[in-house]
């Protein structure tokens, strides 16, 4: 074997060919990295949101997209016969809900779509990861939004703080609390006093109603849906809701990989053309040391290691550029906010693609720089 | 005697394209132990091929070589390189030194592959770059280095792990009259001291003269040398 030195000296051989090689491996690893993270903090949120204690009512043919649906008022009165409902002080775990997306405009003129959802208070008792942050619930003419609704409108944090208002067409609405529901789409949402909303949106039907039941009794919502075909209901169960909507964004995920994938292939066919230069003007060198008595797999591990070094720093680089960029970031989507966390899966991802780069990466110009004959390779200039 | 080296009808073919090259053909040569043999001719006569058998860098379509008893011709390429490994030094024209490790290390490459300990390595190198005359540069690198200390240090690397066989193409092709005068006079002493049997590639005559015996080839072919020598079957010491 040749010494581990060799191949540490070696990078340092030609400093603007290591950092391309550096720099390219991070790319790639951090590329990755992003992709992953993109994917788990997609599921994780459309997972943290549906519950499997819940059932949603949806109107008869809109099960694909609440805003469609309509449900009428008295549905949520009829839900209290469902056997299993959920109830705490007497009260009963159903909530009516007005689902609605139009333009909202802040305080500084700043005006993007917001996910808008009337409740009343009850709402809580069938949301159960929904608790006020701070402020109150809202009134008529009052507002609490979610803790990261300011990510989804693209304004900053002080500008949806309690007491700011917000306006939506002609009416001016005060924040009256900020509520966190943690890993959920509801976060990025503004929650209105539903009749407030209804006057606003000028509706006078539900989008939906939420029912919590109690464990193993979600049948008997469904068995509702069907029995009263009068009320045209249709009910889902509010994880597979989440999990339907899932299955939605999943083109835009291929999307996320395929992007991820050419950008990442550039970068590394940039590194293999420094990983080919670099080799290539070393074969009159291997060649010496395999005429001293090295073999061609001696030579292979070596070269290896030297380009493992470099795409392994590259992945530590990817790391640290990963902790401050990526770790954290919330990224909206149509339907809430998600979060790229940096977790061991993410960070494994990251470290297996920085090994394959060293190693598999390094195959193809190690072995075509070993491969000409030994007397060829010595008089090689 | 049996000589230590015997090629024995050796002709190798290249394949250049559609055209076949027969840089040597059906030929032999005895060199005993301790023998210092200078290969002379003109370019593209079949120097390098010859010495690159001998070496074990290279085989031959056919004939054998046998070399300090054994029959080189015969070993498979991973074989070939374990033998190179023990019993050769190669010198090059152009030192081919590693630029990025300093004289010491350079030396240290061949016993790497052996099982010496780092105290007995280190004893040897010395030994080595003390008998090439440059102890006190084993810290420097080749760039800080003549070409006459680079080829020293090639030199001391040759000899360190202690083969029979030093093969030399060109080693002065490159060098001012003084360090050649030196490198000679370093491979002379190593035949006639050290035992070592040595085969130098040459195009300068005064380095060819330094050797035991001289060999002209030409077209794959031991002749007659044109100064008018006659090739002596027999070593001339
Ligand atoms: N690997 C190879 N493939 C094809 N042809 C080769 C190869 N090696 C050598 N030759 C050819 O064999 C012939 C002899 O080459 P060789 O290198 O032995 O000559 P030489 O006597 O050492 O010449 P020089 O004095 O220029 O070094 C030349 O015609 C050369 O082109
Ligand atoms: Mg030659």
């Amino acid at each position: 074997m040749l010494p581990f030195t060799y191949a540490l000296r070696n990078l340092f051989r030609d400093p603007a060919r290591l950092f391309q090689t550096v720099g390219g491996s991070a790319v790639v690893v951090l590329l990755m990295m992003a992709a992953v993270a993109l994917d788990d903090g997609m599921d994780r949120v459309l997972a943290a949101s549906g519950s499997p204690r819940n059932v949603i009512l949806l109107g008869k043919g809109s099960e694909e997209s609440v805003e469609r649906s309509e449900v009428s008022l008295e549905v949520e009165a009829a839900a209290g016969a469902i056997p299993g409902v959920a109830s705490v002080l007497g009260v009963e775990a159903i909530s009516g809900e007005i689902t609605y997306q139009a333009p909202i405009r802040t305080a500084s003129g700043h005006e993007s779509q917001a996910l808008m959802r009337g409740v009343l208070e009850r709402a809580l008792l069938v949301h159960t990861t929904v608790a006020l942050r701070e402020g109150s619930f809202p009134g008529p003419d009052e507002v609490m939004v979610g803790h990261l609704a300011h990510r989804k409108l693209g304004v900053s944090a002080d500008e949806l703080g309690v007491g700011q208002l917000l306006y939506f067409g002609d009416s001016e609405t005060r924040i009256s609390g900020i509520f966190e529901a943690p890993g959920t789409v509801l976060e990025s949402e503004i929650w209105f006093d539903r009749n407030n909303l209804a006057s606003l949106s000028q509706r006078d039907s539900l989008s939906s109603v939420t029912l919590r039941l109690d464990e193993g009794k979600t049948d008997e919502a469904e068995l509702f849906a069907f029995q009263r075909n009068d009320l045209e209901l249709s009910a889902i169960r509010e994880d597979r809701y989440y999990e339907k909507l899932g299955l939605f964004y999943e083109p835009i995920k291929v999307m996320t990989w395929v992007t991820a994938a050419l950008v990442a292939a550039g970068a590394l066919f940039g590194g293999l053309n420094t990983l080919y230069a670099a080799f290539a003007s070393r074969i009159k060198e291997m060649a010496t040391l395999q005429s001293i008595g090295y073999t061609r797999l001696a030579l292979l591990a070596s070269l290896v290691q030297e380009s493992l070094l470099a795409t392994l720093t590259g992945t530590l680089v990817a790391f640290v550029t990963g902790y401050f960029l990526l770790d954290g970031r919330t990224v909206p989507f149509s339907i809430g906010t998600f979060t790229l966390i940096l977790t061991p899966s993410v960070i494994a991802w990251g470290l297996v693609t920085g090994l394959l780069l060293g190693s598999v990466g390094a195959l193809p110009p190690a072995i075509r720089c070993l491969l000409p004959s030994l007397p060829k390779a010595l008089r090689s200039d | 005697m049996t000589p230590f080296i015997s090629i024995q009808s050796v002709t190798k073919i290249f394949q250049k394209g559609q055209s076949l090259i027969k840089p040597l053909e059906d030929l032999s040569l005895d060199v005993p132990q301790g023998e210092f043999l200078s290969l002379m001719g003109p370019s593209g006569s079949g120097k390098t091929t010859l010495l690159n058998l001998i070496a074990g860098i290279d085989r031959p379509n056919s004939g054998k070589i046998i070399i300090d008893k054994r029959e080189v011709s015969g070993l498979s390429r991973a074989e070939l390189t374990r033998w190179r490994a023990r019993h050769v030094g190669y010198i090059f024209q152009l030192y081919h030194l590693v630029p990025i490790l300093s004289a010491y290390e350079n030396v240290e490459l061949p016993l790497l592959l052996g099982k010496l300990g780092k105290a007995e390595r280190q004893e040897r190198i010395l030994a080595a770059l003390d008998l090439v005359g440059l102890a006190d540069r084993a810290d420097h690198r080749p760039a800080e280095l003549s070409g006459g200390q680079e080829q020293r240090v090639a030199i001391a690397r040759a000899i360190v792990h202690d083969p029979g066989l030093l093969v030399a193409d060109e080693p002065t092709g490159d060098l001012d009259r003084e360090s050649a005068d030196g490198i000679l006079k370093l491979l002379g002493s190593l035949a006639d001291d050290h035992g070592k049997t040595i085969v130098m590639v040459t195009h300068d005559p005064r380095a060819a003269a330094a050797a035991h015996r001289s060999l002209h080839l030409e077209k794959g072919r031991f002749v007659e040398s044109p100064t008018g020598h006659s090739v002596s079957a027999s070593p001339s010491r």
